[in-house]
């Protein structure tokens, strides 16, 4: 089972699987059986959900596996040589000039306390026989490739910013003009308009210098855009291996389809993204049949006994039944007539905006009233008082079965607005005014009683279900809280009441989850436990502060759809803050554009993503990766 | 608002595909399976076991009462008497099982003692971080910490009227707590911002409920560390105060012992035994204390549990 496996390739996997083998756990093949090569130059995306194995696959090709993982078969060739037999002497001096990476947390991987030019003076100095000004040449050379101002050639991490600070991980990496760069998310967590910059610069060099790319991402859209060929995994396996152009035209594992899915034309009518659902099956025991069977919409009765092989099929390779018979592929005991035609689109769960609903929900009347409102931040610096201006002058209204968007980049004061709405800060200027059940008030004369009482009407949905979560206590006593303290239920009112909420959000049959901890559920599955935490005080508003930024693009609809039907169902407003236009354009009815503080554009969703009047909504909207475009 | 389970309006049943699927992951251990799984940690759980069991039996297991003075004085070990006698006549072994009372008494008390005001402190000045009520507490922790604390027990327990055991345990917590309270101040200021604790109060919950119900239930491993350190320094406190005079000297513990034997010239004497065993016997149980506590390590930090 190995791959077109060219003469020339630079990096070339055989075989290759990777264990965990912990002493207390049961051991788990993370990675099982890959092949693939890549070759000099060629840019290489590999995709796949969290959990699918890939971070573990760019760790095993570099060789830094940590105990209780381990190589357990076949080879990795780089220029001939098999690195899974050198010992870690005869590797040193490979890692970095041939092989070289960007990790994900950019925020960590520079040495805090030495300063940014002494850290590329080590590695060069190391590998390399440049000394002294040569060097200094050397490094204002990489930072004009990466585009960042000289002057931080002399600066400590902490003082450049998290884009900088990814852009000098990059330039690090380029530093001894490697043969391959393995890149693992190297963009995750930062803005999109930064990420957008970072790729572009990154496919620049990449075809300037000549070098290789691993890509790893779990977004399709960005590694879509970037690469020449897409490696997809999921549980450990590739499934799909075909050229970009091909995988996006004619993609053939139903997993592909799902990952495809999560994107859409944000200008069209009506849009649809589908999500993948379910979770990755369980790698500690023996996957009988093909893995994705479970969550496939396309499956058959064979695909739960006998596993696919990964073969050529129609100029990629791929690892499905039921795509290989639909292609006119040969598939023992199944015949073309068993399977339907090839599809496109992933018959999955989607969720649909068409622009009437918007029209419509525009006309209702209004929850809450931001009235030119502006926070002034004031900071005391021995005499001087420094002062931020963190909102300025913004009015809107969010409206009863409505979702208002707050567009922008990490402190364009979104969250600024979203304390000032929870009543955590009061605005300096102007005013918010919840309409309630007890008349107009405004919300910065709530205290004490008074604001616990507000929080009955306005909820928060947060930015990462990881961490919104008490780690120590069950899902039903998470729910439980807010019912008690604001509803006064107790005893067998109370316990209905919890299992009416996980029937609200999905989580059925209820009686799985109430005893869950939240380790034990998946991404996706804790942040509905987080609406439905919200959903359980009956709020009037709900804040959603990007809700879906830290779950996998592939389950994102997941939620969506969630909170697009509580807006229909339970005529709530929702408060919508996200630096994603695209998820904006599914979920919100109107959208505000913040820069700076400001609001530079808003209109109603569907007009401000056709016709954007400002510079900086156009530059937002450049930066969605639109596979389609 | 009504609360109707989610209906899907494409008609594309959400858990049609795959049913909600949530037993992958496995539960942790327990934490007695963690503590256990070190070896150090078993050995000293067994001795603490050992110990624990001849202080509930102690009447039993004595052979004698250890106030009893009717024995030959200065007697070698015998049948009658397993370690010999002191110079009071009184019997050794006896004095050394019935003293394991008082040394797990004020470990177990001390410990509780100490590790309630610390977290008490810790906890809320922690949690008020960059306030006036927080800017106090730490006052009173420093000051807690930098006072020489021998002197300070010395001092409280030489001018009280009655030295009793809950006197012992009372001074000793009141003077070790200060070090547990900072590590608890410093746990709970990273966890205080987690995006929990902010549900908790959009939950409706009160400051104090948010403190001592939702964020400690995520540091038991601090404490029950922090506890087992309080219990050994307890111990040896205990011990030390004995050996200065100042136990209680109306009960026998092995601190009241080493006294005993310094004050009648025991090594001068050379009844080693007396001098010998006591001192053995509680650096056996401090020992074993501190290897439960490497078990105990094991829960904060999993990083330390693989291989």
């Amino acid at each position: 089972m190995t791959t077109a496996t060219s003469p020339d390739a630079l990096l070339e996997v055989d075989g290759l699987s990777v264990r965990y083998e912990p002493k207390r756990n049961p051991s788990l093949t993370a990675v099982s059986d890959v092949s693939f090569s890549i070759r000099p130059g060629e840019f290489v995306g590999l995709i796949g959900e969290s959990g699918s194995g890939k971070t573990t696959l760019g760790t095993a090709l570099l060789r830094l596996l940590d105990r209780p993982a381990r190589i357990s078969e076949g080879s990795v060739r780089l220029d001939g040589t098999d690195i899974t037999a050198l010992s870690e002497d005869e590797l040193r001096p490979l890692r970095w000039r041939d092989v070289s990476t960007v990790f994900q947390s950019s925020m960590n991987a520079l040495n805090p306390v030495i300063r940014v030019e002494a850290q590329f003076r080590d590695v060069i100095e190391e590998h390399s026989g440049l000394r002294g000004d040569a060097v200094t040449e050397r490094v204002r050379e990489l930072f004009d490739m990466v585009m960042i101002d000289h002057r931080f050639i002399r600066a400590f991490p902490h003082e450049l910013s998290g884009g900088m600070k990814q852009r000098v991980n990059l330039a690090l990496a380029l530093a001894l003009e490697p043969k391959v760069v393995l890149l693992d998310e190297p963009t995750t967590g930062l803005d999109v308009v930064v990420q957008h910059s970072i790729l572009e610069n990154i496919r620049r060099l990449q075809r300037e210098k000549g070098f290789a790319v691993l890509f790893i991402s779990h977004d399709i859209g960005t590694v879509l855009d970037l690469s020449d060929r897409i490696l997809v995994m999921y549980a450990g396996r590739i499934v799909e291996e075909n050229d970009a152009a091909s995988l996006l035209r004619d993609p053939m594992h139903p997993y592909t389809k799902g990952l495809l899915g999560s994107y859409s034309d944000p200008r069209a009518e009506t849009v649809r993204i589908t999500y993948v659902p379910g979770r990755l099956p369980d790698l500690t025991k023996d996957v009988t049949g093909c893995p994705f069977v479970a969550r496939c919409p396309e499956r058959i009765s064979l695909c739960e006994s006998v596993t696919p092989a990964f073969a050529p099929l129609a100029g990629g390779d791929v690892a499905c039944h039921v795509a290989r018979v639909q292609r006119g592929g040969e598939v023992d005991g199944l015949a073309a007539a068993d399977v339907g035609e090839p599809t496109r689109r992933f018959a999955g769960p989607e969720f649909v905006k068409t622009a009437a609903e918007s029209t419509e929900a525009l006309t209702r009347p209004a929850l809450l009233s931001v009235d030119s409102v502006g926070k002034t931040y004031e900071r005391r610096r021995g005499l001087k008082v420094e002062r931020t201006v963190a909102v300025d002058d913004v009015s809107f209204e969010l409206r009863r079965g409505e979702v208002t968007a707050l567009v922008g980049q990490s402190g364009s004061g979104k969250t600024t607005l979203a304390r000032l709405i929870t009543g955590v800060d009061k605005p300096s200027t102007g005013r918010i005014v919840f309409h309630g059940p007890d008349g107009e008030q405004e919300v910065a004369g709530f205290r004490g009683r008074a604001l616990r009482g507000y929080r009955k009407h306005v909820q928060m949905v947060f930015q990462d279900p990881y961490s919104s979560l008490n780690p120590a206590k069950r899902i039903g006593q998470a729910l439980e809280r807010p019912l008690v303290n604001h509803h006064g239920l107790s005893g067998r009112a109370l316990r209905d009441r919890v299992r009416e909420l996980l029937e609200t959000v999905a989580l059925t049959p209820t009686e799985r989850f109430v005893d869950r901890y939240p380790h034990e559920l998946s991404g996706g599955q804790r942040q509905r436990v987080v609406i439905a935490r919200a959903l359980a005080a009956e709020p009037e508003i709900v804040i959603a502060d990007e809700p879906i930024s830290s779950l996998d693009v592939s389950i994102r609809a997941e939620i969506l759809e969630l909170l697009g039907s509580l807006v229909r169902e339970h005529d709530m407003g929702i408060l919508y803050i996200t630096h994603d236009l695209l998820s904006a354009r599914m979920l919100s009815d109107e959208v505000l554009v913040l820069n700076d503080g400001r609001v530079v554009e808003r209109g109603p969703t569907l007009d401000v993503i056709r016709s954007p009047r400002d510079e900086y909504t156009r530059r937002l909207l450049d930066a969605v990766p639109n596979p389609f475009g | 608002m009504t609360t109707t389970p989610v209906t899907d309006p494409q008609g594309v049943g959400e858990p049609q595909l795959a049913p909600e699927e949530t037993v992958e992951v496995r539960r942790p251990d327990p934490w007695y399976r963690v503590v256990w799984s070190s070896s150090k940690a078993r050995v000293g759980l067994v001795i603490v076991a050992v110990y624990v069991l001849v202080a509930i039996f102690a009447p039993l297991i004595a052979p004698h009462d250890p106030t009893n003075s009717d024995f030959v004085p200065l007697a070698g070990p015998s049948a009658e008497n397993w370690l010999g006698t002191t110079t009071n006549g009184q019997d050794i072994a006896s004095q050394l099982i019935h003293g394991t009372r008082i040394s797990l008494l004020v470990g177990l008390f001390g410990g509780l003692l100490a590790t309630a005001i610390a977290l008490v402190i810790g906890m809320v000045s922690g949690y008020a971080e960059g306030t006036l009520l927080d800017d106090a507490l730490t006052f009173l922790t420093n000051v807690a910490l930098v006072i020489p604390v021998l002197p300070l027990i010395i001092t409280l327990v030489a001018y009280s009227d009655t030295r009793g055991v809950p006197l012992i345990v009372a001074v000793i917590a009141i003077t070790s707590w200060a070090g547990a309270a900072r590590a608890k101040r410093a746990q709970i200021i990273t966890l205080r911002n987690r995006d929990f604790v902010t549900a908790s109060k959009f939950a409706g919950d009160r400051t104090l409920r948010i403190v001592f119900a939702e964020i400690m239930p995520n540091m038991t491993s601090l404490v029950a560390a922090g506890f087992v350190g309080a219990a050994t320094g307890a111990i040896g406190a205990e011990a030390g105060l004995a050996i200065l005079g100042l136990g209680d000297s109306g009960s026998v513990s092995w601190g009241t012992m080493l006294y005993q034997a310094n004050a009648q010239g025991a090594i001068a004497q050379g009844l080693w035994i007396w001098v010998f065993v006591p001192g053995l016997v509680l650096g056996i149980l401090i020992t074993a204390m501190t290897f439960v506590n490497f078990g105990v390590d094991l829960l904060s930090n999993p990083h330390l549990r693989e291989d």
